[in-house]
């Protein structure tokens, strides 16, 4: 899937603890110790960790699906979104059974009911795609009516939040 | 003795594109206080020509005004490759009945709702442009 696919580009490599920031729609997974962050709003972030290889990585994604005009940016959508960032943790030698997910995210910051229901509908999204390929959610920081600063560690899957 | 300049890193441009004065007014309030570079336009047009112009890092652009909206401005720098990844903050009227997804789906990068919350829109601003 990946392979067909124009993404956003995504550092492999980096020198330890170098910071960097997740854009919306980007997807990156750092093999080096690495510290990623970004800014939530209904916009969710799916944190992967491997327990074993100690490798990481982080989609932000804005919207739930695709409506099938657009595959230019697929990180930018729930469910391809989460299915790339496991395909890149796999290319790096990471297996489901050694893999656990952290959500953040999903925020209800506009007025209308519609508007508001776009952070909960992401972040079903994200659990949906995680739990069809069995990666358990060890933690999760959704919901709410504020934005979020989020730092993620990817040597040790430390993940800190604060509100904005 | 000789005294090297300290390395500073470039000053971020940002273009700010409402109909509504007032509302550039304190955009511009909040963001020169962090040392951006400030430029402005009053519709997407307008946003169109100084984003070639000008070339900014980062646009805060209302979504609904005359000519062509935020969600039509977006799309088009979407469209064109030279500015098809120009980080673009739309602004949205909290309570108002406003097609987030529309904004999405037109290729915006984050939105910030009215009325603006100085700390949000900076750590937005601040997080897009990687600072």
């Amino acid at each position: 899937l990946a392979s067909s696919l124009e993404l956003p580009a995504m550092p492999r490599h980096t020198a330890p603890g170098v910071r960097l920031p997740v854009l919306p729609g980007q997807i990156t997974v750092c093999l080096d110790s690495t510290v990623l962050s970004t800014v939530l709003g209904s916009c969710v972030a799916v944190c992967v960790w491997d327990s074993k290889l100690q490798i990481g990585g982080m989609s932000h994604f804005l919207l739930p699906h695709h409506l099938g005009r657009r595959h230019g940016e697929p990180g930018r959508f729930g469910e391809l979104a989460v299915s790339i960032l496991i395909e890149r943790m796999t290319e790096f030698g990471s297996r489901a059974g050694h893999l656990q997910a952290k959500l953040f995210g999903g925020a209800a910051l506009s007025g209308t009911s519609q508007a508001r229901a776009l952070g909960t509908r992401n972040v079903e999204v994200a659990r949906q795609a995680l739990a069809a390929r069995g990666i358990p959610v060890v933690s999760e920081e959704v919901g709410g009516e504020r934005g979020r600063k989020l730092i993620f560690a990817t040597d040790d899957g430390e993940a800190w939040v604060c509100w904005i | 003795m000789l005294i090297q300049p300290e390395a500073r890193p470039m000053t971020k441009k940002i273009l700010l594109v409402d109909d509504a004065m007032m509302i550039v007014m304190l955009e511009k309030k909040i963001l020169a206080k962090e040392g951006f570079e400030l430029i402005t336009a009053k519709d997407g047009q307008e946003a169109l020509e100084k984003v070639a112009s000008e070339q900014p890092d980062l646009v805060v652009m209302d979504v609904n005004m005359p000519r062509l909206t935020g969600l039509e401005a977006c799309a088009r720098l979407r469209q064109d490759d030279a500015t098809r990844g120009l980080p673009v903050i739309l602004v949205t009227t909290k309570g108002q009945e406003c097609d987030l997804e529309a904004g999405y789906r037109s290729g915006c990068s984050d939105y910030v709702t009215k009325p603006i919350d100085s700390v949000e829109l900076v750590t937005k601003v601040r997080g897009l442009l990687g600072l």
